[in-house]
C-alpha cells in the first residue's frame, strides 16, 4: 500500500523543516520538467505504509505568473498527490492563511497545519483550532515543526485523511477579474473564516534592540561582514578534526601501499594510483564535506534565528544590481574564503535561479588558496608596491568579473520580469534547534561526500595520466607533451608551457599552483605529486623565483597570475557546485566560460603589460 | 502621500497601490492590499522601508515603496 501528499506553504512557513524532519534522508532533488525549479521528493513509512512526499516550490500565492507558482497549481490540479497538507504561520494567521484562500479554488482534498504555535502563543495569541476546522471542513492541526512528537501526530492524521479524504467545504473565494479585487475577495475570505476563532490585537510593533542595530544603514552592513567572516572561522573550526583525519589517510597509506604493490612487481603506473591519487582524493573529498558540514551548521543557524533576512535588507539595493537577492552576500563573502562554502552557502537563496546565478558570481572571488598563491609568485617578479598593485588590480577585476558573469548568466538564470525588486519579510528571531540544525548538515555532508567522491575520482584520475612521468621528470609526462605542442597557441594567450600547465593544475587545486611551478623550473618534483601532495611539497620560493625570472617575462607572469586567479575554481568547488545545483548543464556551461575568460583575460594583459615592461 | 515620505513610527493605511499584475500579485499576496493598517518602522535614505503589516515585518525597496500610497491614521 502507498499515499502520496505534497506540501504547500509561503516562505518562512516552516514548511522545509517539515519535509526534511518527514522524509529523513529518503529525499530525491531533481528539476520540474522543463523548469530552472527545485523538484524535492521523498518518502516516508508508516505503520507499513509508504508515503511520498513531494514539496512544492515556495511562493507567497497562486495566481501569479511565476514557475513556481504555474508549478504548483498543475501540480495539485492533477491530482498526482492524494493530500495537499497546507501550511500556516499560526504566528501571522491572518496573513498566511492567503495560501488557502488560493488553495480553495482548486478543490481538492486538503488538511491544515498550524505551524509555529509556540510562537503564537508566546505572543498571547490564542487560536480555536476546533472551531476552525469545523468552519474550513478539513482537520487543523496545532504544530511546532522543530517538537518531534508533533511528526507522530501529523502522520497518524495523513495516515487517516488518505483513507477518507475531506474537501474544504466553505465556498471558495469569488474569483475577480481585476488583480486588486481579487486578492482583497481573498483576504477578505480568510478574515471571515478567522472571525471567532482568533482575534487580531491591534498593537504598536516595537523593533527588538538587536534589530534596531541591525536595521542601521551602515552599522548593520558592518555586523553582517563581521558576522558571515566570524561564520567562516567556525565553519573552518568544524571542519579541522575531520579534514584532519583526513590527512592523515594519504600518510598512512602511501608507503605500505607502494611497498606491497612494488613488491608484487606492479606496474608503477598502477602503484601510484593506489598509493597516492586514491588516497588523497579520498582526503580532499573528506576535508572538503567536512568544511560542507561546517558551512551548513552556522548558514543553518543564521538562517534559523533570522540574522540571514537581515543580510538580504542590508545588500538587497547592491546585490539588485547584479540580478542578486540580498540574501547572497552570505555566500558572497564566504567566498573570500573558500569558493566551496560560498557554493554551498547558496542554500539560503530562495530559488533554483538565484541559486546556480549566485553560485557562477562567488566563482569569481578569489578564495584564500588564491590570495596565498598571488603574493608569492608576484613577488618573485616585483617589487613589494608593484605586489600591492597587482593584488589591487585583481580586486577591482572582481567586481568587473562579476558583472560579466551577471550580464552573461543572469537574463536566463534570474529573468528580468522576476527581479522587480525586494519585497519580503523579516521573520522574528528565533531561538536556533540545534538538534534539527545538525541532524540536517550532516544528512547534507554525508550526501555531498557521497556523490562528489565519483566526479572527483574521475578527474584526479585525468588529471593523473596526464601528470604521470616514471621517473618524476616533467618531459616524460603527457601534460609535458600537450603543453609544448600547443605552446605556440598558448603562448598568444600569453602563457608559455609551463606558466600553463601551472595554470592546469589550478583548476585542480590552488594549493598545487606553487608545486606546480617548482616541477616545471626546477624539476625539484613531480607535477603529480604537487598536485597530490599539496600540502606536503615544500617550495623555495627564492630559488623558484630565480628560475622563473630567467625562464618567464613580467609580462607573462603577470597573465598568468591574472588568469589563474580569474579560472575555474578548484575541482572541489567545481564538483560541489555540480552536486549544489544538480545540473551538470549548467556547471559545465559556467565553468567553460570561466577558463575562456582567464584564457581572454591572460591574452589582453599580457599583450598590453608588453608594451610598458 | 508616498509610502516612502512616511515616517518611523507612524500608524496608517494603505491607501492605494498601483503596479502591473505582476507587481500587484506579488505586493497583496504578502499581504499589502488597500485599506490595511500598518505601521513604518524604518524608513531611512537608500535603504528600504521597513512596514510591520499583518503582524509581519516586511522590507521593500523604495522603487517599489513609492508606488504605494498610505495615508497617517
Amino acid at each position: 500500500m502507498t499515499g502520496s501528499i505534497a506540501l504547500l506553504g509561503q516562505p518562512n512557513s516552516g514548511k522545509s523543516t517539515i519535509y526534511n524532519n518527514l522524509t529523513g534522508a529518503r529525499q530525491h532533488v531533481g528539476n520540474w520538467a522543463g523548469k530552472t525549479v527545485e523538484k524535492n521528493e521523498g518518502s516516508f513509512t508508516y505503520n507499513g505504509v509508504k508515503y511520498t512526499v513531494t514539496d512544492l516550490p515556495g511562493s507567497y500565492g497562486l495566481s501569479g505568473n511565476s514557475d513556481e507558482e504555474i508549478i504548483t497549481t498543475d501540480f495539485i490540479k492533477s491530482g498526482k498527490s492524494e493530500l495537499t497538507v497546507v501550511l500556516v504561520d499560526a504566528s501571522q494567521l491572518e496573513r498566511s492563511m492567503f495560501m488557502l484562500a488560493e488553495f480553495a479554488r482548486l478543490d481538492k482534498p486538503a488538511m491544515l497545519v498550524l505551524n509555529m504555535m509556540d510562537v503564537a502563543k508566546d505572543m498571547g495569541k490564542d487560536i480555536d483550532t476546533d472551531a476552525l476546522a469545523k468552519k474550513l471542513g478539513i482537520p487543523v492541526l496545532p504544530f511546532n515543526a522543530t517538537d518531534t512528537k508533533d511528526y507522530d501526530k501529523l502522520k497518524k492524521l495523513i495516515a487517516e485523511e488518505l483513507k477518507k479524504p475531506h474537501k474544504l467545504s466553505v465556498k471558495a473565494p469569488e474569483g475577480k477579474a481585476d488583480v486588486k479585487a481579487d486578492s482583497k475577495a481573498k483576504f477578505d475570505w480568510v478574515s471571515e473564516i478567522l472571525e471567532n476563532v482568533t482575534r487580531t490585537r491591534e498593537s504598536v510593533y516595537k523593533m527588538s534592540k538587536f534589530d534596531r542595530v541591525m536595521t542601521r544603514p551602515i552599522l548593520g552592513k558592518v555586523i553582517c561582514i563581521a558576522v558571515v567572516l566570524l561564520a567562516f572561522m567556525v565553519s573552518m573550526i568544524v571542519m579541522l578534526p575531520f579534514a584532519g583525519v583526513g590527512q592523515m589517510i594519504p600518510t598512512l597509506l602511501h608507503e605500505p601501499v607502494d611497498k606491497l604493490l612494488t613488491g608484487w612487481n606492479v606496474h608503477p603506473w598502477i602503484v601510484n594510483i593506489f598509493s597516492m591519487m586514491i588516497p588523497n582524493t579520498l582526503s580532499f573529498t573528506i576535508s572538503m564535506a567536512s568544511f560542507v558540514l561546517g558551512v551548513n551548521i552556522v548558514f543553518g543557524f543564521l538562517e534559523e534565528t533570522g540574522f540571514i533576512a537581515r543580510a538580504a535588507y542590508q545588500f538587497d539595493g547592491l546585490l539588485s544590481k547584479l540580478g542578486l537577492q540580498g540574501k547572497a552576500i552570505c555566500p558572497m563573502l564566504m567566498g573570500f574564503g573558500c569558493t566551496i562554502g560560498g557554493a554551498c552557502g547558496t542554500r539560503v537563496m530562495d530559488n533554483w535561479g538565484q541559486r546556480m546565478l549566485a553560485m557562477s558570481i562567488v566563482w569569481a572571488i578569489p578564495c584564500a588558496s588564491i590570495w596565498s598563491i598571488i603574493p608569492v609568485v608576484s613577488g618573485m617578479f616585483f617589487t613589494w608596491w608593484q605586489t600591492m598593485l597587482v593584488c589591487v588590480g585583481i580586486l577591482a577585476y572582481v567586481v568587473v568579473s562579476m558583472i560579466i558573469v551577471s550580464k552573461v548568466f543572469g537574463r536566463k538564470l534570474a529573468p528580468m520580469e522576476t527581479r522587480s525588486g525586494m519585497i519580503m519579510e523579516l521573520p522574528p528571531y528565533h531561538k536556533a534547534h540545534w538538534k534539527h540544525i545538525l541532524k540536517e548538515a550532516f544528512f547534507k555532508a554525508w550526501d555531498i561526500f557521497k556523490r562528489a567522491l565519483g566526479t572527483v575520482t574521475l578527474v584526479s584520475l585525468i588529471f593523473y595520466v596526464l601528470s604521470f612521468s616514471r621517473d618524476g621528470n616533467v618531459n616524460n609526462s603527457l601534460l609535458y607533451r600537450v603543453g609544448t605542442t600547443i605552446e605556440p597557441v598558448t603562448k598568444f594567450f600569453g602563457m608559455g608551457w609551463q606558466t600553463f600547465v601551472a595554470f592546469l593544475s589550478g583548476a585542480f587545486a590552488k594549493e598545487a599552483v606553487l608545486g606546480t611551478l617548482n616541477a616545471v623550473f626546477m624539476g625539484g618534483n613531480s607535477v603529480m605529486e604537487a598536485a597530490f601532495f599539496s600540502q606536503g611539497t615544500s617550495t623555495d620560493t627564492a630559488l623558484l623565483g630565480t628560475a622563473m625570472s630567467q625562464a618567464v617575462s613580467a609580462a607573462e607572469a603577470l597573465a598568468f597570475m591574472f588568469a589563474t586567479t580569474f579560472s575555474v575554481p578548484c575541482l572541489m568547488a567545481l564538483s560541489t557546485t555540480y552536486k549544489e545545483s544538480h545540473s551538470l548543464k549548467w556547471t559545465v556551461k559556467v565553468a567553460l566560460f570561466y577558463i575562456c575568460n582567464a584564457l581572454v583575460l591572460s591574452c589582453i594583459v599580457y599583450h598590453v603589460a608588453e608594451l610598458f615592461m | 502621500m508616498k509610502l516612502t515620505d512616511s515616517t518611523a513610527d507612524m500608524q496608517g493605511r494603505i491607501l492605494s497601490v498601483g503596479g502591473d499584475d505582476h507587481f500587484m500579485n506579488r505586493i497583496t499576496s504578502i499581504g499589502i492590499t488597500e485599506g490595511t493598517a500598518f505601521q513604518t518602522v524604518r524608513n531611512d535614505r537608500k535603504m528600504p522601508v521597513l512596514i510591520y503589516l499583518r503582524e509581519t515585518l516586511i522590507s521593500l525597496n523604495r522603487a517599489d515603496a513609492e508606488r504605494i500610497e498610505v495615508e497617517a491614521v
